[in-house]
């Protein structure tokens, strides 16, 4: 796990939305570049080397796909973490919820998110979701320095 | 019997001393005073001719020395009816008249030598008897004014002692041992103590007073300031209890010494029950609208919770079962497929279910965002996000002129948007379906808009459960629904002072019809 190139960061604390979302990213082949952390901690360990990702290269992640409702420490603590952090806060990060709250959204963008995306309940609009949000953001999106190139072909 | 005939003379002279003080001020006019001197100086000088003339007479009749009284007489009378002016003139009149007709020499001014005392003791006489007089008249004038000035006090007196008896406040009067000396009928009337049941008494023992501090505290306020306000339970003499609002005034002898404490006080009864049924009341209200605030978030984070944690298991089945339809989709047979294709709807309707049911409960948890909204405008929006569900159907739109109206702009589309998309549901069945969207002539009492269309309609008997949440009047194969949109656009329309209504024939369409109330 610790030398994973990971362009696109999970956060995602349920095994099936997991499962389908690495299903739905798997014909674009961006399966093996994602990192899946199950909590917000986890998450927050993983951007600052530390813990079970001690050992990671320094790059950022491309993207950072970030459910809200997380155990410990959730996503919106997350987000405001990484958005008042000097060196991370250029990571684009993209709030895949289950939720249409709108207070979610305002607290969100207030905090400065790139993207909200309320998962579908239908499974081929989920999929096509997951898999416009993986290409744009980890293929055509020009990631900021500092973060995990696409490997050359 | 002098007396009354002095005073008649008096009052007819109005001369000499006055008979009161009350007849004192009144300054007469002019002419009418130098009248009334001239009729006294005049009734003087015909008292000495009267005098002169009886003792000529008594004289003639051989009764020797009777002048001398005579004349003391008229001046004593004189000097008491005509007062001091008249008198002197009565003196020298009759001096002259003495020496004249009765000192020897006779008929001369001459007094010979064996006469002169006689004649000086006559004139000693009337001098003092004159001076005598008009002494005890001044006396007497002044102790009948000091007389009529202490009547006069004495009145007044009496009556703010009874203006104190009249009052309804009760007023009561303590010595510096709080005994009482004075009790007026206010107190007895709020206390229920007589008089003689409440003087003599220690006022704090008879009432069984509660202080809002220590006695000697407000005592020694008392002592320094000369007052003392302040709301003090009491008992009655029935041993209820009365709230009194009750103010003390402390009276100093004249080298400022404390003497008594006079308190007044009023029953505050009433008002301070009507206080402690406010205060109650609001500790009341104020625990109702915890409970209500505890539970509204209890509300809002079951809707967040509904949101979240339920949308999330038919994401999955959703999911999981095209998953498998991928995977052995091959192998499976048509009545399988149509299995799993039933799981999908299914699952979907769930989720529109919750959905719906989130915005309806949403509209109740949100703030109210009150603009001036064109609702031609608004109609307009709303047939546009509708217009993918009109393909391929053949709809004649009717839309008439729309006003403006006051209320929350994105809770009046969906009200909007659940009346027009239930039309163009309703009439899917026609080959030619008629949609009229309009409003009312103008009521004082608000703006009346509708939304008429030529679909199935309903039959009216069931009119009452169309706003019923969950409430459906059609099979769900005929029409798909959640039963939520009406319900909510009730609710909106509620919440904005309004009422909704509609009218239909089974078959024969229906007309749905929202009144909002004019406001600002």
């Amino acid at each position: 796990m610790a030398d994973t190139l990971g362009r696109i960061l999970l956060v995602e604390d349920d095994p099936k939305d997991v499962e389908l979302t690495l299903t739905a990213l798997e014909d674009y082949n961006l399966t093996n570049e994602v990192v899946v952390a199950r909590d917000g901690e986890e998450a927050l360990d993983y951007l600052y080397s530390r813990g079970s990702f001690k050992m990671r290269t320094n790059d950022n992640p491309a993207v950072l796909l970030l459910d809200l409702k997380l155990p410990k420490v959730d996503g919106l603590e997350v987000l405001q973490t990484i958005k008042a952090d000097a060196k991370l806060k250029m990571i684009p990060v993209v709030v895949l919820t289950s939720s249409r709250e709108e207070k979610d959204m305002i607290s969100s963008y207030q905090l400065g998110v790139n993207a909200y995306v309320v998962k579908p309940v239908d499974f081929h609009e989920f999929v096509n979701a997951i898999k416009e949000l993986g290409v744009f953001w980890a293929v055509i999106n020009e990631p900021p320095p500092g973060s995990v190139r696409r490997k050359p072909a | 019997m002098a007396t009354t005939v002095g005073a008649a003379i008096r009052r007819f002279l109005g001369g000499g001393a006055p008979a009161s003080p009350a007849a004192r001020p009144q300054p007469l006019p002019r002419w009418r005073a130098a009248r009334i001197a001239v009729t006294r100086y005049g009734i003087a000088l015909a008292a000495v001719a009267a005098a002169l003339g009886t003792a000529l007479f008594l004289q003639g009749n051989r009764a020797e020395r009777l002048e001398f009284p005579i004349f003391l007489f008229e001046i004593a009378l004189v000097v008491w009816y005509l007062g001091l002016g008249p008198a002197i003139l009565a003196v020298v009149l009759s001096s002259l008249a003495f020496n004249y007709f009765f000192t020897e020499p006779l008929y001369t001014f001459y007094v010979n030598r064996a006469d002169l005392a006689y004649y000086i003791v006559f004139i000693v006489f009337a001098v003092l008897l004159t001076w005598f007089s008009a002494v005890r008249r001044r006396f007497e004038r002044d102790l009948l004014q000091s007389r009529d000035e202490l009547r006069k006090e004495v009145s007044v007196r009496a009556r703010q002692a009874g203006l104190l008896e009249l009052t309804h406040d009760s007023i009561f009067v303590r010595d510096l041992d709080d005994r009482i000396t004075y009790w007026n009928r206010g107190a007895q009337e709020l206390y229920g103590f007589a008089p003689e049941e409440a003087i003599g008494k220690l006022g704090h023992e008879l009432l069984q007073t509660e202080f809002p501090r220590p006695r000697e505290q407000i005592r020694a306020e008392l002592l320094r300031g000369g007052r003392w306000e302040g709301e003090l339970r009491k008992r009655r003499s029935d041993g209820t209890r009365v709230f009194v609002s009750s103010r003390w005034s402390l009276r100093r002898d004249e080298q400022g010494r404390p003497m008594e404490i006079l308190e007044t006080g009023n029953d505050i009864s009433d008002r301070k029950a009507r206080e402690e049924e406010i205060r109650r009341l609001n500790l009341d209200l104020e625990h109702r609208s915890g409970e209500l605030q505890a539970s509204n978030k209890e509300l809002e984070a079951f809707a967040y919770s509904i949101s979240h944690d339920l949308r999330a298991p038919l994401r999955h089945m959703v999911g999981y079962t095209e998953l498998l339809q991928r995977h052995a989709g091959a192998s499976l047979d048509e009545k399988s497929r149509r299995y799993m294709a039933t799981i999908v709807d299914s699952t979907k309707r769930m989720g529109s279910l919750i959905d719906d049911l989130l915005s309806f409960s949403r509209i109740a948890r949100t703030e109210a965002r009150e603009t001036t909204v064109s609702m031609q405008q608004l109609v307009k929006e709303v047939r546009a996000e509708i217009e993918p569900d009109t393909t391929g159907r053949e709809i004649d739109w009717r839309v008439g002129e729309l006003p403006d109206l006051y209320g929350d702009r994105s809770m009046l589309r969906l009200a909007l948007v659940n009346l027009i998309s239930n039309a163009v549901k309703f009439t899917r069945k026609r080959q030619h379906a008629e949609i009229e969207i309009g409003c009312l002539p103008k009521q004082p009492e608000g703006v009346t808009l509708f939304v008429k269309d030529n679909g199935v309609g309903f039959d009216m008997r069931y009119a009452n459960k169309l706003f019923g949440v969950f409430q459906r009047l059609h099979r769900a194969e005929a029409f798909e629904g959640t039963g939520i949109g009406l319900a909510t656009v009730q609710r909106i329309i509620h919440r904005h002072g309004g009422k909704v209504w509609a009218e239909a024939l089974v078959d024969a369409g229906a007309t749905f019809f929202i009144e909002v109330p004019n406001r600002r």
